[in-house]
This record gives C-alpha cells, sequence and structure tokens, in this order.
C-alpha cells in the first residue's frame, strides 16, 4: 500500500486559545490518531534546533533553520498508509492538528523491485 | 519495531490534570512573586501548558506529567525575569525564591506547601475587596484553572463579559496591593465568610442550570466541593465550614438523578433515589456529624440539615416534611430572605396545604428581590393548580415564561403551562392532572445567592 508523509506545522497562536482543559483533551486526541491502524511511524522534532547547511562559493554555510523566528513551526511528522491521496487526505483530516496549524501530505515515492 | 511511539500506546492522563495543575502551579509561582506578578505567573502556566500540547503528542507523556508542568512554568518565570533584571530591581531575588523552590520539587512536604498555595490564593481571589461576582471568576480562572470560556458557559455570560471583569479584578488586586497571605485571627471570620459565600456561589453556578448536556457544570459542583473539602481541611476550619461541605457534598449527591435522559429536569419528588451517589451521601454525613460537633450554628448548619433530612428518605414517599419546614422557619428567622421564604412556602404545601402556601406567598409580591425571578410565579402557579383555580394557574405560569431562567427550567415550565390548560379544556379532569404533577422542589441552591442580596 502506499504511503504517505505528514508534515505538521503548528500555529501558536492557535494552541494558546486553549485553556488547559482544552489543552488536555487536544493532546488525548493526538494521542487516539496516533493509535489508529493506519499510522506506521512518526515523531516529533526539536524546537530551536533547526541548522541549513549550504555549500556556498566552496565553503559550508550553517544557518540557524528557517523556521525558528516564523509563527510556523515543524511539530513532527506521521507516515501513513493509504489506498490513494483521497484516503490519506480523509484520514489526515480526522487529526486534531487541522485545527491548530497545517499538515503537508506528501506521497513517499517507492523503489520498484 | 523500535519505534518509541508504538511504544506510548495511548497514555491515559489523570482526568482534569491540566486544570488542577494550573491552579495549583498559578497560586505557587503567585506565592513566590507576589500580587504584582500575579500575570507572570498566570503566563508561565500558559506556557508551559502550550509547550506540552506541542510536545508530547510526539514525545510522549513525560513520566511526572504534574512535575514536568511544574518546572517549565518556573523555568519560563524565571526566563522573564532575566530578561527584565534591568527594569525589575527584586528580579534577582525574586529568580532565587524560583529556583529554591524547584529544587524541592521532589520534597516529601511538596503537597503540604502546594495546599498552602492553594488556601492563599482562595483567600485572595475571595477578597471582600473585590465584587461578589468578580470573586468567583477569578476563583475559577486562578485556582481551579477554568478557562475564560468555560467561565462564561457556566454563568451562561458573554466571554468578553467574563473576561472584563477579570481584567477589572486584577487590576484591584493590584491597585489595592491586596496580599497572598492568610488573613489574620481579626480578619478571619469576616474573610472567610467570603471564601465560603464564593465556594457555594460557585457550587450553585454549576447546580442550579444542570442540563446534563454539559458536563462542566458537574465539573464546577465537584470542584467547589473539593474547595470547601480544602478549607475545612486546613488551619482555617470551622464548624461552618464542615456544614457547607455537607450541604454541597449531600446536594451533588443528587445530580445524576436530576435530569432525565432528555435533559430535562426531574423534580426531587420524583427522583429515583437508587441513582443518588452512595459516596457523597456517605461524605455528606462525615462532615455534617463534625459540623455539629462544636457550639456554633450558622446559615450553612440549617441548610446542610435540610439536604440531609432529603438524603436521609430511601424514597419520595418517606421525605419527612414537617422536620423540613421546622429548618425553613430556622433559616426564615436567621434570615429573614425572601427567597428562604419561597421554598417555605413549597413544603408548607406538603404540611398544612395548598391554602395556607397561598397565604404564604401573597407577602413575596412585590418584594424587590422577587422581581424577575421566575420560580415565584412558577410556585404559585403550582399551589393554583392544586386548588383548581386553572385560569390564575395558567396566567402565573405564563408570567414565569415571562423571566429569565435556564433551558430545561423553561421548558419544565411550558409542560406545566401544558398541563394547566388541557385541564381547563376537560374540566372533568381538573384536580386529577393537577395532583399528578408535583411542585417544584425547593430551590435551596439559590437560596443563598438570592438573600444575600436582600
Amino acid at each position: 500500500m502506499p504511503k504517505y508523509m505528514l508534515l505538521l506545522r503548528d500555529d501558536r497562536e492557535l494552541f494558546g486559545k486553549l485553556g488547559p482543559e482544552e489543552m488536555q483533551k487536544t493532546i488525548e486526541k493526538y494521542f487516539a490518531w496516533r493509535t489508529k491502524p493506519f499510522v506506521v511511524d512518526g515523531a516529533g522534532l526539536m524546537e530551536k534546533t533547526g541548522r541549513v547547511m549550504q555549500k556556498k562559493n566552496g565553503s559550508m554555510s550553517v544557518t540557524a533553520g528557517p523556521y525558528s523566528e516564523s509563527r510556523e513551526v515543524m511539530g513532527g511528522y506521521y507516515t501513513i498508509e493509504a489506498a490513494d491521496f483521497d484516503e490519506a487526505v480523509k484520514l489526515a483530516a480526522d487529526n486534531p492538528h487541522v485545527n491548530f496549524g497545517t499538515i503537508e501530505i506528501r506521497e513517499v515515492a517507492h523503489r520498484s523491485a | 519495531m523500535n519505534d518509541p511511539m508504538n511504544e506510548l500506546s495511548s497514555p491515559v492522563l489523570l482526568e482534569h490534570l491540566f486544570r488542577r495543575q494550573a491552579g495549583r502551579t498559578v497560586s505557587c509561582l503567585a506565592g513566590l512573586l507576589g500580587f504584582e506578578h500575579l500575570q507572570l505567573a498566570e503566563d508561565a502556566v500558559q506556557e508551559a501548558m502550550l509547550r506540552a500540547v506541542q510536545t508530547w503528542p510526539f514525545h510522549g507523556v513525560p513520566e511526572k506529567p504534574e512535575a514536568w508542568l511544574f518546572r517549565v512554568a518556573h523555568n519560563h518565570a524565571i526566563s522573564v525575569l532575566r530578561r527584565s533584571a534591568r527594569f525589575e530591581s527584586k528580579a534577582g531575588e525574586l529568580i532565587a525564591a524560583l529556583e529554591a523552590r524547584t529544587q524541592s520539587v521532589e520534597n516529601v512536604d511538596i503537597e503540604q506547601n502546594l495546599r498552602d498555595d492553594e488556601l492563599r490564593m482562595i483567600f485572595m481571589c475571595c477578597h471582600p475587596e473585590l465584587a461578589p461576582d468578580a470573586r468567583v471568576a477569578l476563583s475559577l480562572k486562578l485556582v481551579s484553572g477554568f478557562s475564560v470560556d468555560e467561565i462564561a458557559r457556566i454563568y451562561m455570560a458573554e466571554e468578553n463579559t467574563i473576561a472584563q471583569r477579570l481584567v477589572r479584578a486584577k487590576r484591584l488586586i493590584r491597585e489595592r496591593r491586596l496580599p497572598l497571605l492568610m488573613p489574620h485571627n481579626g480578619e478571619l471570620p469576616e474573610r472567610l465568610d467570603s471564601v465560603l459565600e464564593v465556594i457555594y456561589l460557585m457550587f450553585s453556578g454549576g447546580y442550579a442550570t444542570h442540563t446534563g448536556e454539559d458536563l462542566i457544570r458537574r465539573d464546577v459542583c465537584l470542584e467547589a466541593l473539593r474547595l470547601g473539602r480544602l478549607v475545612a481541611d486546613s488551619s482555617m476550619a470551622a464548624p461552618r465550614v464542615d456544614a457547607l461541605v455537607a450541604l454541597m457534598a449531600l446536594q451533588a449527591a443528587r445530580l445524576p438523578a436530576r435530569t432525565d435522559s432528555a435533559g430535562d429536569l426531574v423534580l426531587l419528588e420524583e427522583q429515583d433515589h437508587s441513582l443518588w451517589d452512595d459516596d457523597l451521601i456517605t461524605l455528606g454525613y462525615y462532615y455534617f456529624n463534625r459540623s455539629i460537633a462544636g457550639e456554633e450554628m450558622s446559615e450553612w448548619h440549617v441548610q446542610a440539615a435540610i439536604a440531609a433530612t432529603y438524603a436521609k428518605a430511601k424514597s419520595s414517599e418517606a421525605i419527612d416534611w414537617p422536620a423540613i419546614l421546622g429548618h425553613y422557619d430556622q433559616l426564615l428567622n436567621m434570615t429573614a430572605s425572601p427567597v428562604v421564604a419561597l421554598n417555605r412556602a413549597v413544603v408548607m404545601v406538603k404540611v398544612h396545604g395548598a391554602e395556607k402556601a397561598l397565604a404564604a406567598l401573597a407577602p413575596l409580591e412585590g418584594h424587590p428581590v422577587m422581581r424577575g425571578y421566575h420560580l415565584l410565579p412558577a410556585v404559585r402557579g403550582r399551589v393554583l393548580a392544586e386548588l383548581g383555580r386553572l385560569a390564575e394557574a395558567e396566567a402565573a405560569f405564563s408570567a414565569a415564561l415571562e423571566c429569565d431562567c435556564a433551558e430545561p427550567e423553561r421548558r419544565f415550565l411550558q409542560r406545566q403551562l401544558e398541563n394547566v390548560r388541557a385541564g381547563r379544556e376537560e374540566p372533568h379532569l381538573d384536580k386529577s392532572s393537577a395532583q399528578k404533577t408535583p411542585y417544584p422542589g425547593p430551590s435551596s441552591t439559590c437560596l443563598l445567592r438570592k438573600s444575600r442580596q436582600t
């Protein structure tokens, strides 16, 4: 079955509107989604540790991640299995993250045997 | 698979962990930082919760989630203070205090410390210099971790109204320099009475309009009960605190029976007593017995006695109405409140009949506290219906529906009105149909709210 990668970017302002009980309920919703059978794996990304590397004129330039000061931060990713793009979108739509930022969906290319 | 996320499965968080921890951490931080930095304490807690919601879904729940939230909030407050060190002369001192406290998180005394922090916060939020509705909103927000949106839902108010109320209250705290300290002996009785009143207002906010549709109301009732017990089991203990806790526990015990599956109100007399919460009744009796151990005899004692008399009845038929009327007589003597008089009239129907009850209602008409209060015409409507005076009963129920009241109560009144109308159309059914529908039970929850305004 094709695999899809979901890239989650957070909007802190949207999270910031939640009260304590809603925060807890939201965390519980993420967990509930994470345990669904179509989820293959996933991980969070550490905040404020991004680096962008680039070779310019023969010398390596390393800068702090482009997103560290922007409003939207890449919070993590999941890999899911779905029959096609439509299904992948449908499954991702149940993730609570749609309320708190964006989810970018990319199909993972697989090598032919 | 060695994916760490799969080991998380679906971790279970303790119910209301965030709400509880928000209250405790704000109380603790504000205790260390002082009332001048209440906002910083709140911001730090918000920041900690924000980090949790952003990272826990991926990283999993930390082993000790409470300690994690506490530590992150502390660290945030420290880093804000460091940045402001140039403008804030006391920053160094405050940072040292925060650091000392963070290191003692693992300390065995932490529970006791947190309870003391919460108590100090309760007493500050309930300071008599603040307006009564501000005290309630502030307590729910700072001590109990409810959000502005939730408080607005509980009191059926606009979110903006509640937000403004909180802003004004916090400004007043700064201007009047209301400290986070336990009251002195001299001012203790007044301060304690304010705390008890606020706790009960909190409770009745959840109880009075409990619809079954919105769990937030049950949460508020149980939170008020928790705060009552916190005070009752502290150095601020007094018999009237025990009486209040008993009252709340015995009333909260009836919550599961108060609404039917459609969310409609079920009157006290029609309630299925087997649905009452036995644990809460046991708790209520425990505190009730404690409350009568001393000499003190407060309004809370009498109200608790009423609740205990109801709770004692194994079924609706077994309710000891004469005993309840005796308690109401006593309460009326103590308060001279028209709302108490109204509730007493309801009980009088049971003991002395509808004619006498109607006479007892007459002096309440035109009382300023009763203006726009739906229960006066509602009770009068029931008494008149029982006497077969259906045209007048219909007018009374219509008048009741003109007043503001919660949706389940409105539906209830509407049903009463329809019953009376049906009775008028079929005169031979008059008496029997009227008798089948019982009276609204005494609404003791509204009692203090209204009586204190007199």
